[in-house]
């Protein structure tokens, strides 16, 4: 008579048991996983622009409707520069960069502008205001963005020759500070 | 200085939550009452304490003391005094603070209120509520301090945030700071932001009585369900508030011409308050049947953590969103915070599995049991379905490399059908009765709405001509509607019929006497006219947009907008104002003129679009100022004609007032609705008191 419940709960509890252990791995498993999903989406948002490593390709429209893409120019110095028109510390950088530009249009140095989250109008204001002559395009999607994970605007990147990134500037650039990174670049050997 | 005095204040808080965590835990464990009433002591104490603090930081805005950060950056002198005070929560810092603060003032009204009756919990409530208000405090304290002071050190480009003086170094006061981003400089900034958090800090208190009855096997009983029941609801309620009031301010201010637009901060606040929704109903489960134990449990923490999930995502920029202007180093802190949370409380949901057993099964599939049964699953589809559509950038940039952000078309498609199904539930869960409902009596009970709704969408159909899926959606809405209605119809006969009483006398005694149940249809009846705005918003928007010149209009349905002129001045808090005049006409009958305008912050940089609104109950016509030419002669308009829009707004009202009904207590209900077990009498800690 006293076995009796013993042998009940052999009978009975095994399948419960299992259950509930399988309830409970697939419980811990589902929070675990999104615990690791948040962890590395925290980490690429802490971690901020990428700054070393082959530069992320894109092709950007301009404006006026012509394109570049960034695996083409191997062999030229690229600065890519994140801005927009809403932007104030863009503005005390703008002059600047269109200076350095005119500087070294002919001597193998490209400079991209994307614009980011803007509208097409206060954009070509911007443009006009400065009379920025580098090629300029929105960033449809935010897609370069996201690739070059910008914190913010202005951001400027450094693209070698090889096509490896060189560093990034964060907040408005002042003389003589592109000079110098385009100098550095330029000097370095390509075959 | 007084920032000195918040300071100091800020960190006795933080020592006092740090105390009463542990003092009340160690007290508990060990049995030691003189530790857990000194744990109370000290976690009522914080909230004066962090009050303080607060009163200083706004005290700084209102002042302008430029010499603070936190100052600096949100506050400025073109700022009314009123938005100055609010920029109190306009920036991360000073909301992390005002957070705190809500969190321990909800904790000390809990320790008035409650100390008696919940004595055996109070150890693990405190712990648990002191540990999470103490995590808040420390991030204010340690990682954004608002009282930081801004330094000059010798040769540096830019300054330095410090709380004491760096070494050469000079303190730094500013002429004049950034101020709020423009669009917070709104109406809106007074209540929604403040209503949110009321209501996501809230819900602490029901998930610490929930931890709490779980370490103390209380769970097995019902006392603390119907503790934490008008708990939840103070903060569901101030949720749903948040809800309503930003998607008003964002219909005034944000110039889409919608008030929902399922972005990931919308979605962070809507998931906790629809498993929060599904609580409040499943608790009437175990308070009459002793049913859903386990599932209360799970609700409880689901909706406490998914708060805590919302707030982590649009805090740290993991997932980027209109809200999310602010990243820092919060990031780290509150990932341990809510991985804590998570595994913690399914840990020990887990260890008291075994003692959460149903007393009931459902004995039938057409009953209220059935019903509440279903509606919970709803609710959680509708959550699983928002929280997919939310954490999916994450997701695809992970498995594919490429964020996709899926729009309000997945979500609506989604959610849709899932709603739908909830709305007639709710339309009909009232009449079914618990246990076993013969289908004979329901059909009774339903025919004559069933018929009337049919009728009144059919000859809306017939006469507007409209989408299959708008005729649908009112028919939807006339069905609850007359089910709901009906409720209170019956009540009042019954009264008048048995006690003679006129319909208006029946109808305020009838609420009187059964707060719960009749506030409960009100708020029925308020998702009702949501729904109806929601479906005007989904079937009859009407859109348009075009550019013309002086004298010329652009015609929208019946409408007709006239442009007359185009005029610029100076607008208070450091605006230009580009300001459109145009008439609004209908059927060639003017109505009245509209004036939309965009305003530019001149320091900021900053356009803000602000609609002029014709409103009436039924339609808004909403114009928007999109573009003009620059000799002022022709301009471009985006015009919207929203239908039903002002019932989001009637029903989020009518939300509130059912809301303070159902809280109320009704005298001498507890009696005539709870039902008690076989072996209750003995063991029911509140009948032993008495």
């Amino acid at each position: 008579m006293t076995k009796l419940p013993l042998n009940e709960q052999e009978v009975q509890s095994p399948p419960t048991a299992d259950r509930k252990r399988i309830g409970v791995i697939i419980t811990f498993a589902v929070i675990l996983t999104l615990l690791g999903l948040l962890a590395w989406g925290l980490k690429k948002a802490q971690a901020g622009p990428l700054d070393n490593g082959l530069a992320p390709d894109f092709t950007i429209t301009d404006f006026d409707g012509r394109t570049a893409t960034l695996s083409e120019l191997r062999g030229q110095v690229v600065v890519i520069n994140f801005w927009a028109s809403w932007c104030p510390p863009c503005r005390e950088e703008a002059a600047y960069l269109e200076e350095t530009w005119r500087k070294y249009e002919d001597k193998g140095v490209v400079f991209i502008g994307v614009d980011y989250v803007d509208t097409e109008k206060e954009a070509l204001a911007y443009i006009a205001e400065f009379d920025i002559t580098y090629l300029n395009g929105p960033d449809i999607g935010t897609r370069i963005s996201q690739a070059y994970n910008i914190q913010g605007v202005p951001e400027t990147f450094f693209v070698a020759k090889n096509g490896e990134l060189r560093g990034v500037h964060i907040g408005p650039m002042k003389s003589p500070q592109l000079d110098e990174k385009i100098e550095e670049l330029l000097a370095e050997q390509y075959p | 200085m007084i920032a000195d005095i918040g300071l100091i204040t800020l960190t006795i808080a933080f020592i006092f939550t740090v105390y009463a965590t542990f003092a009340s835990a160690y007290g508990g464990w060990r049995g030691r009452w003189d530790l857990v009433e000194s744990a109370r002591n000290a976690s009522l104490l914080a909230f004066p304490f962090l009050t303080v603090s607060v009163i200083v930081i706004v005290y700084s805005l209102y002042v302008l003391d430029f010499s603070l950060a936190y100052v600096y950056d949100v506050s400025s002198q073109a700022m009314s005094p009123f938005l100055r005070m609010a920029a109190l929560w306009g920036g991360q810092q000073g909301s992390i603070l005002f957070w705190a603060w809500m969190m321990a003032g909800f904790v000390a009204a809990v320790l008035l209120r409650k100390w008696e009756r919940d004595r055996e919990m109070m150890p693990y409530f405190i712990a648990t509520a002191m540990l999470t208000t103490a995590f808040f405090v420390g991030v204010v304290l340690f990682i954004t301090n608002p009282f930081m002071r801004l330094w000059h050190i010798e040769g540096a480009a830019e300054l330095t945030q410090a709380l004491f003086q760096p070494a050469n170094s000079m303190p730094y006061y500013p002429e004049d700071g950034g101020g709020l981003n423009p669009l917070l400089r709104h109406f809106g900034m007074i209540g929604h932001p403040p209503t949110t958090y009321l209501g996501f800090t809230g819900f602490v208190i029901p998930f610490s009585f929930a931890i709490a009855a779980l370490i103390t096997g209380q769970s097995r009983g019902d006392e603390w369900i119907r503790t934490t029941r008008r708990w939840t609801l103070v903060a569901w309620i101030f949720l749903s508030i948040g809800l309503i009031l930003g998607g008003r301010w964002a219909y005034d201010v944000l110039g889409w011409g919608g008030f929902w637009g399922w972005d990931p901060v919308e979605n962070a606040m809507l998931m906790p308050w629809l498993t929060g929704t599904a609580f409040l109903h499943s608790v009437m489960m175990t308070e009459k049947r002793g049913m859903m134990k386990r599932w209360n449990m799970v609700l409880i923490i689901l909706t406490y953590s998914l708060a805590l999930f919302g707030t982590f995502i649009t805090r740290t920029g993991v997932i980027s969103s209109v809200h999310a202007f602010t990243k820092s180093a919060l990031g780290p802190a509150f990932f341990a915070f809510i991985g804590l949370t998570f595994i913690g409380s399914v840990t020990i949901l887990y260890l008291r599995w075994d003692t959460l057993k149903s007393e009931h099964t459902l004995e039938s599939f057409i009953s209220r049991e059935s019903a509440f049964v279903l509606q919970n699953m709803l609710f959680l589809a509708i959550t699983f379905v928002v929280f997919w559509g939310t954490i999916f950038p994450l997701i695809s940039e992970l498995v594919t490399g490429i964020k996709i952000t899926v729009g309000p078309p997945y979500f609506q498609k989604a959610t849709g059908p899932l709603f739908f199904v909830l709305v007639i539930l709710m339309g009909i869960a009232p009449l079914l009765a618990w246990r076993k409902q013969a289908v004979r009596t329901f059909g009774k009970a339903i025919w004559i709405p069933f018929i009337a709704s049919l009728g009144i969408a059919g000859i809306w159909g017939y006469t507007h001509r409209m989408h299959p899926a708008s005729i649908l959606g009112l028919w939807l809405v006339t069905f609850s509607l007359s089910t709901t209605l009906a409720e209170f119809w019956k009540g009042v006969q019954a009264r008048h019929a048995t006690r003679g009483e006129n319909p208006f006398t029946a109808f305020i005694n009838l609420i009187g006497r059964n707060h719960r149940r009749y506030g409960g249809y009100i708020i029925h009846l308020s998702v009702v006219l949501i729904a109806l705005g929601f479906i005007g918003d989904a079937n009859f928007k009407l859109e348009t947009q075009g550019t013309v010149s002086s004298g010329e209009s652009l015609t929208i349905g019946d409408y007709q907008l006239q442009f007359e002129q185009l005029r610029a001045y100076p607008g208070s808090d450091g605006r230009e104002i580009i300001e459109a005049v145009t008439t609004l006409s209908q059927d060639g009958e003017v109505i009245r003129t509209l004036n939309p305008r965009r305003d530019y912050f001149t320091v900021q940089q900053q356009p803000v679009t602000v609609p002029g609104v014709y409103s009436t109950p039924g339609k808004d016509v909403y114009v928007l100022l999109v573009g003009w030419d620059d000799s002022g002669q022709s301009a471009t308009f985006k015009i919207y004609v929203n239908s039903f829009i002002n019932w989001v707004w009637i029903g989020g009202l009518m939300m509130i007032v059912g809301t303070i009904i159902a809280a109320w207590n009704t005298p001498g209900q507890r009696e005539a609705t709870y039902v008690l077990k076989p072996g209750a009498l003995t063991s029911h800690p509140l009948l032993q008191e008495s």
